[in-house]
């Protein structure tokens, strides 16, 4: 299932705010097709090491590649044009648009109309529905209900079909995604997650839930006190082992 | 694997969308009932309904584009300064310096534009909140137009102005209505098919969001100002025309007029809920209103006592109405039988109950009718 080569490869990455060292040379791999989820407590450093992969920070430290090239983005937007993009925990939706206009939010498709630039809603409906069903299996009730009006693993599925609309995406980070969400949604979410790999994207989820980790991932990276202290094949591991990493009490023993 | 939701909206699930327009036509609807049973002969009369059509005319420019700006979460108290000064400027541009009028009313429109520019410039660059730089630049406004004409009142113009403000397509609609209903429905397909009007709306609801996709939130709020001060310039210049004279104290009142129209129209003022066609709703309503004061010759200043209680019972209505929306019950009659929903519906009874009282009041005691003055 996993290539030879990493998609993406973050080597000795090391990230200093003035005197505080959040991140201390971490690699971290994360293979096409697979999930990795990113597990820690809080100040781990789970967030820092994603906003670096994301380009929202810069490392002080150390190298990354993405599909064997080596990469160094200046700001967010460099890295969703070489394929990589988040979705956040507040989703960045407006609730009072409907989902094709959140799905095209800031990328709308738009026709000319007498000459006049006019803004193709029926083209962004269309399109929305096609990718909500061919890749992610989702199918709204209705199209022109407001998105605050969907329930929240709908809301996820649109906010993760804008990120997957771009063509060249390759890497999907997921940032605490279930944490807002009952029990109903989390599962539709993680359904989402899979739907998301198995077009051979690379998820990386960072979560707090271990229940959620275990049922979708492959691969767990563990972060505790700015390293990485270790990374399990989710099918070998359990969560006691992963908590204890987590905690830090296998060094102990 | 597919999240299929097949269930069908409830009547109520469907209906709420339009609450927006329901509430305008609702009390629209009272107010012809009410003027149907006590006034009928005068308040239906073709010249009473060619009035009202006539003052709405003047606001629906200014409704439109204060729409953009609420939505967008600001407030723009100088429309009424901003019209007051351009149709001045634009009158002594005509009287004194002999400008053709249809060099003239472009140039006011345009710098109403300028004066919209000024507003947007100095709320998103000076980070001055919208209510507090509108407000001093209405003084600032109103202080020009009082400084250029003192106490003058410039009056007779030109035909074309006067068309613009009081003419008439013989067997038709006055001209200024056609100019009202052009710009809400140029505001709607600004709405709903423009850049502008995406991000308006996505400004409003959310503008963290709106900021993360890359869109310049402060330049399309710069822009909603700027629609702001030209349409104001317009309805001066069409307030200029309608009464054929203009002075610097001209326009007193347009701003709190307009929100409490864009406002009971179901425009949120915290933003991302926009409805042209309520702004128009609303627009009717307030003339309406006014008239149907006037009819019963309520003294004059009732009617600002009318505009304030329209725009505090609609405001508490809204706000009710979102605070059900994060409750999650999706139902607009569940959100009525909460016991805050229950207070809310003896709030608004009360309120009503007043307003006929007040009504009733003064057509008993405004029976005579010779007129005073």
């Amino acid at each position: 299932m996993m290539a030879e080569i990493p998609l993406v490869q973050m080597r000795n990455i090391t990230k200093k705010f003035g005197g505080v060292t959040a991140l201390l040379n971490v690699d971290l791999d994360a293979y096409a097709g697979e999930v990795l989820a990113i597990v820690g407590d809080n100040g781990a450093g789970k967030s820092t090491l994603i906003k670096i992969l994301t380009g929202v920070y810069q490392p002080s430290d150390g190298q990354m590649s993405l599909a064997g090239k080596p990469v160094a983005f200046s700001n967010h937007a460099e890295a969703i044009e070489q394929g990589i993009d988040a979705v956040y925990q507040t989703l960045a939706l407006a609730d009072h648009l409907d989902p094709a206009a959140n799905m095209f939010l800031g990328n709308e498709l738009t026709r000319k109309v007498f000459g006049i630039t006019m803004l193709d809603n029926k083209r962004m409906r269309e399109e929305t529905e096609r990718v909500l069903l061919e890749r992610l299996g989702v199918r709204l009730k209705s199209l022109d209900a407001s998105t605050e009006s969907l329930s929240g693993g709908q809301r996820q599925a649109v906010a993760i079909a804008r990120a997957v609309y771009h063509e060249g995406l390759r890497v999907l980070v997921m940032d605490e995604p279930t944490a807002a969400l009952g029990p109903q949604e989390t599962a539709r979410t993680l359904k989402l997650i899979e739907a998301v790999k198995a077009q051979g994207l690379v998820v990386i989820l960072i979560s707090h839930s271990l229940d959620d980790v275990f049922q979708v991932s492959d691969r767990i990276h563990v972060q505790r006190r700015g390293q990485c202290v270790g990374v399990v094949k989710t099918s070998n591991s359990n969560v006691q082992e992963v908590l204890g990493m987590i905690v830090g009490a296998e060094e102990a023993a | 694997m597919a999240i299929a939701v097949s269930e069908k909206p409830s009547i109520t699930e469907r209906l709420e969308p339009y609450i927006a327009i329901i509430g305008p036509m609702v009390m629209i609807l009272a107010i012809l009932v009410f003027m149907g049973i006590v006034e009928p002969a005068r308040y239906f009369r073709a010249t009473n309904l060619n009035l009202i059509l006539l003052d709405a005319a003047l606001y629906m420019p200014m409704a439109m584009a204060m729409t953009f700006v609420i939505t967008q979460r600001g407030i723009d108290l100088s429309i009424g300064s901003i019209a007051a000064l351009s149709a001045i400027i634009m009158a002594f541009l005509i009287k004194q310096y002999g400008f053709s009028v249809y060099v003239a009313v472009p140039i006011a429109i345009a710098l109403g534009a300028v004066m919209g520019l000024i507003n947007g410039l100095i709320i998103t660059r000076f980070n001055v909140p919208d209510l507090i730089g509108t407000l001093a630049m209405d003084l600032v406004y109103r202080g020009f137009a009082l400084v250029l004409a003192k106490g003058l009142v410039l009056a007779r113009f030109p035909d074309f102005l006067t068309d613009m403000g009081r003419g008439q397509i013989p067997g038709f609609v006055p001209i200024p209505v056609l100019i009202g209903l052009a710009t809400m429905i140029g505001g709607y397909v600004i709405l709903k098919r423009t850049y502008f009007g995406r991000y308006t709306v996505a400004i409003g609801s959310n503008p963290e969001a709106a900021e993360l996709t890359g869109i310049s939130v402060n330049r399309h709020k710069v822009y909603a100002y700027v629609l702001c001060g030209a349409c104001a310039a317009l309805a001066g210049v069409m307030l200029t025309g309608k009464l054929n004279a203009i002075q610097a104290t001209s326009a007193p009142y347009f701003n709190l007029h307009v929100i409490a129209a864009v406002v009971v129209g179901g425009t949120s003022l915290f933003g991302g809920r926009a409805s042209i066609i309520g702004s128009f709703a609303g627009v009717l309503l307030l003339s309406m209103m006014i008239n149907a004061l006037v009819t019963l010759r309520i003294e004059f200043f009732w009617q600002s006592v009318a505009s304030g209680v329209v725009i505090i019972s609609s405001v508490a209505l809204y706000t009710w109405m979102q605070k059900k929306d994060r409750d999650g019950s999706n139902r607009f009659l569940s959100g009525l039988k909460t016991p805050e929903g229950q207070k809310m519906l003896r709030f608004s009874a009360a309120l009503i109950g007043v307003l006929i009282a007040l009504l009733a009041v003064g057509a008993l005691f405004a029976g005579d009718p010779n007129p005073s003055g």
